[in-house]
């Protein structure tokens, strides 16, 4: 749908009626007999079982499908409306991980208070397994057994004393909100979440030039509170209010025994774990709505406060190493965020509108700065004092866009961006982002539209500072690539079609952005993205509709290292290619009993680093590879006013090849003891069979 | 939808100086809802029956005592419900709603926004899906016990019939459990707008990760730089073909910024499988095979994020 001003008019026009008469509507007989409203409870409740074919880490991830076996299924929805009091109620996969329950009761328009309950299960690998004991807790351990060695070779313990651990964690969210309208002019509000994960995940336990995997253990919670007013007056909306997140970790730090050495001096490591941290903001906000134009006024004007006081560690862990006193027994660390903006937009003309919009957003940290000497891995001082950086930055975007209706079909748009953006610490200070951009539509008919877009931005810096990136020790022919200079330009093109005599629709785009950072020796040099997307629908009658739908991406980018301290060696050249297509059909009542679904989509990522240079091997890396086919079916079948049978069958196969897992067990790499992983694969087949009760008026 | 407010919007609209066909003022049906479910009888019209807009106790919703009914937000449908003559077209019903309808996309906003200016209409005015002329209802179903778009399973899909590439990104390797039904667009998204960029749930985009993410927020003793200014700057939040939907595959996107001395900056290449000399700076986990902290440390000895 897009505007028309002179059909608009006639429409709006349409729809009015002068006021006096408005106002004299007569309701008196409009008595709502034909109206089925609800009285009571109506609810429909899911029961059933399905079966899971096999274990399959990432076909659990998101699902909580990931263990081979049954599984109950429960869920369903309910509704209660009597004497103006609301409740309903939602539930979804009550006998999986991944479920979810939500809850609201109110007097709609008066309040409303609502809970709700969710699970996410993160499923990464459940093929990796460790030496450490108790896995997943604050101190790993080695067997009593274990023999030390300077690489994993001599590890001539490690069969023995592998132990599966799944690399998983599990989110839970907890949720509770009110609003409350005094007025119909003000509306209160309150939420609070608070999230909650427990599991494990691999971190890397580093001494200097060698590593080890540690389960690390997972078990932190974010308490949040938005909660505000919103007024609106005619022509006025305001609205104050206040966020707050509170992060908590009850894992305080990781201590692990070092595997390739028993020595006194660093036998040991510890690493600190993500502390707590808090943050406030309060923010205004407002709109304006001006006659004069049809103007809009909106702003936003945020405050915020962030800080973290989480206790340090001392340097080293192992206590023959001598090292320095702290220079603070904790961080005290505090980051003030300020966040301001301005969009008006205005149709001066009937057939012209325009937009000015302006951003200010600041991070500025407030941390103190202090001389540390750290002692590495555990291992050895450094000696040398050095100072923590506090980064901080500004970033200021200007936005100024104009559209102009040519004709009925033609309209034309065009606009200028400005981004600036001033940092602290690092090698560019002031960067700048200027682009220019055109758009043409043309609607020709009512179904179908096409747009053009295109333009270009050349992001320019004032200095790399070269001197500085040889302070943190960098070559400086670097350029870091969201630093660098850049020149890119881009395009879209979208069509959308249907008929006007069928619903069958199609809609394309496709766009690309090339970016050259002509300008750096070392790093990104170049990249292109080009994307293309595809989607075909047709409601062949009300009760059955297909649809198609495809898209494809590809992003390549060329990037020269040095391995020498000095120019280019080497020339990666990335290809990244995604590609995807599906279908399927809804059938309902058929036979006035059936219901039928089906979806298909199937998937295909692949990757191509291909190296060039002196000092590269002629032997290619293989290519990193996705494939998955996902099929689901679903089946409804009444069996009578109140019971419905459900079939549900799905399939997914996933395969991959990953040169970064592919035959790397725990002792592969000399130096790093690994948890091993097996490349995802898998083949999984869910078969489930329940039955729909509903219960109330809704199947009478 | 409350009658002195329809009236302001009335007059506000009338503002478009514009007569109907013939100079005559659009008339309300005799009975109100009856007048249309006499003749529309489809499940989709009465399937508005099981949701929060048909809700008779409703002082300010459509069906509240004394309200406009259907009327109220389809507009006066007199003539559209009066009889015809033979062979005459059935004049259209004041506002239609949807893709593909001819009530212009303005109308049929400004008639939702009579009851939801205060509420999800608050950001609206401006934002990017009022520009590009979105309809409500082109997200919204109004008529069904549960609007697909309000539910955290089926959001995206009514999200991806105009974001057809975030459809594509969504299915890749590594992403959020958008395809799983477990995530919504709007865990991220403020999609009735504000003026945060991108149309943010939060102030920016950082702050936006840190909902969930909210260990990464710090600040920390030793920060990285990138990550304080932009997780953008190497994740790609809609979905990757890299573990950690990050940009680009590690080492090399390291590499992108970091050649340091003392560190050789090695090239990935085939060497270091594990049929050659396995590498570990290539395989597993990459320079995260030690530098573990990627997104900042708080200890004494994190300046090099190994801590």
């Amino acid at each position: 749908m897009r505007r028309n001003n002179t059909l608009g008019a006639t429409i709006a026009a349409a729809l009015l009626t002068p006021i006096a008469a408005l106002a004299q509507v007569d309701t008196s007989e409009w008595n709502c007999e034909y109206c089925p409203f609800e009285d009571g409870y109506r609810a429909e409740v899911d029961a059933g079982v399905a079966y899971v074919s096999e274990d399959a880490a990432r076909f659990g991830n998101g699902t909580g499908l990931d263990e081979k076996g049954a599984e109950v299924v429960l869920g369903g929805d309910g509704r209660y409306l009597k004497d103006g009091t609301e409740v309903t109620w939602y539930a979804e996969d009550l006998g999986i991980d991944s479920r979810a329950l939500e809850i609201s009761v109110g007097k709609p328009g008066k309040f409303e208070v609502g809970l709700g309950y969710r699970e996410l299960p993160y499923r990464l690998f459940d093929t990796t397994a460790t030496v450490f004991s108790p896995s997943a807790s604050e101190t790993l351990a080695l067997p009593s057994d274990w023999v030390t060695s300077g690489t994993t070779s001599g590890f001539t313990a490690l069969d023995a004393s592998l132990a599966p651990q799944n690399i998983e964690i599990d989110r839970q969210i907890l949720e509770f909100g009110a609003t409350y309208l005094p007025t119909s002019k003000v509306k209160l509000y309150a939420d609070y979440r608070r999230h909650e994960r427990d599991g494990v995940r691999i971190m890397s336990g580093s001494s200097f030039t060698q590593s080890a995997y540690l389960p690390r253990p997972v078990d932190d919670y974010t308490d949040q509170v938005d909660a505000g007013v919103r007024f609106s007056a005619g022509s006025f909306n305001l609205a104050l209010a206040y966020y707050g997140s509170f992060y908590g970790n009850k894992v305080d730090s990781l201590t692990w025994d070092n595997p390739f050495t028993t020595e006194p001096d660093h036998g040991q490591g510890r690493t600190a774990v993500e502390p707590d941290n808090k943050f406030h903001q309060f923010s205004l906000s407002g709109i304006y709505r001006a006659t004069t134009f049809n103007t809009v006024v909106a702003f936003s004007a945020a405050m915020g406060r962030g800080e973290q006081d989480a206790g340090l560690f001392p340097y080293t862990i192992n206590p023959i190493l001598v090292s320095s006193p702290l220079p603070a027994a904790s961080l005290d660390g505090q980051v003030d965020t300020s966040n301001y903006a301005l969009t008006i937009t205005s149709r001066p003309h009937k057939r012209a509108n325009v937009r000015l919009s302006y951003r200010y957003d600041e991070r500025d940290n407030q941390t103190p700065m202090s001389l540390w000497t750290r002692v590495i891995t555990d291992t050895f001082p450094t000696g040398g004092g050095e100072a923590n950086i506090p980064y901080s930055f500004e970033r200021s975007r200007l936005n100024l866009s104009a559209t102009l209706r040519l004709f009925d079909t033609v309209s034309v748009s065009g606009g200028y961006d400005r981004t600036d953006l001033d940092r602290d610490y690092q090698e560019v200070a002031e960067q700048t982002e200027d682009t220019g951009w055109g758009k043409v539509r043309w609607r020709p008919t009512a179904n179908l539209e096409a747009t053009f877009k295109g333009g270009a931005s050349t992001r320019d810096i004032e200095n790399y500072d070269t001197d500085l990136a040889l302070v943190f020790g960098q070559n400086p022919l670097m350029r870091k690539y969201n630093l660098a200079y850049r020149y890119r330009e881009f395009g879209e093109v979208s069509l959308s079609a249907s008929m006007s005599e069928r619903p069958l629709s199609i809609g394309m785009t496709y766009l690309y952005a090339d970016d050259s950072y002509s300008r750096s020796e070392l790093g990104i040099t170049e990249s292109n993205e080009d994307r293309f997307t595809v989607d075909f629908s047709w409601a062949v009658s009300e009760a059955t509709s297909v649809y198609l739908n495809a898209g494809t991406e590809s992003i390549d980018a060329i990037q020269l290292g040095s391995e020498t301290f000095s120019g280019p060696v080497w020339e990666a050249s990335h290809d990244d290619d995604f590609i995807h297509y599906g279908g399927g059909f809804r059938i309902t009542a058929m036979s006035d009993k059936l219901d039928l679904t089906l979806d298909y989509t199937h998937s295909d990522g692949e990757t191509e680093i291909l190296f060039a240079g002196q000092s590269v091997s002629t032997i290619p890396l293989p290519e990193l590879e996705s494939t998955m086919d996902s099929l689901r079916l679903s089946l409804r079948y009444e069996l009578s006013d109140r019971f419905d049978a459900h079939v549900g069958i799905r399939y997914e196969h996933l395969d991959t090849a990953d040169w970064a897992l592919n035959g790397v067990q725990e002792d592969t790499i000399p130096s790093i003891l690994t948890m091993g992983a097996n490349l995802h694969d898998h083949d999984v087949w869910v078969v489930g069979i329940g039955f729909r009760y509903k219960i109330g008026a809704d199947a009478e | 939808m409350r009658p002195i407010t329809f009236v302001v919007t009335a007059a506000m609209l009338m503002t478009l100086t514009v007569s109907t066909a013939g100079g005559q003022e659009p008339s309300y049906s005799r009975k109100g809802a009856d007048s249309c479910l006499s003749c529309h009888e489809e499940d989709s019209v009465f399937a508005l029956f099981r949701g929060t807009h048909a809700n008779p106790t409703d002082p300010n919703g459509p069906f509240g005592h004394g309200q406009l009914q259907c009327e109220a937000c389809h507009g006066p449908t007199g003539d559209h419900a009066g009889r015809v003559r033979r062979g005459q077209e059935r004049p259209p019903p004041g506002a239609v709603f949807g893709s593909g309808s001819v009530t212009p996309v303005d109308v049929q906003n400004g008639l939702c926004l009579e009851c939801h200016q205060s509420d999800t209409g608050f950001g609206w005015h401006g934002n990017d899906h009022d520009i590009n002329d979105i309809a409500c209802a082109d997200c919204h179903t109004s008529h069904a016990a549960r609007d697909p778009v309000l539910m955290t399973s089926t959001q995206a899909d009514v999200c991806f019939e105009c974001h057809r590439q975030q459809r594509t990104q969504s299915l890749k390797p590594y992403a959020h459990p958008i395809r799983q039904g477990k995530m919504d667009c709007s865990a991220c998204h403020s999609n009735h707008g504000e003026t945060s960029e991108w149309q943010f749930a939060r102030q920016t985009l950082n702050d936006t990760c840190f909902d969930c993410h909210a260990e990464k927020r710090g600040p920390y003793l030793w920060e990285h730089a990138p990550v304080v200014e932009d997780c953008g700057n190497c994740h790609d939040p809609h979905g990757s073909n890299h573990p950690g939907m990050l940009a680009m595959r590690g080492p090399m996107l390291c590499q992108s910024c970091h050649s340091q001395s003392g560190h050789p900056s090695l090239p990935a290449d085939g060497d270091g499988l594990p049929d050659g000399i396995p590498s570990q700076y290539m395989l597993g986990q990459n320079c995260l095979n030690c530098h573990t902290q990627s997104h900042g440390s708080n200890h004494p000895s994190g300046s090099r994020l190994m801590r």
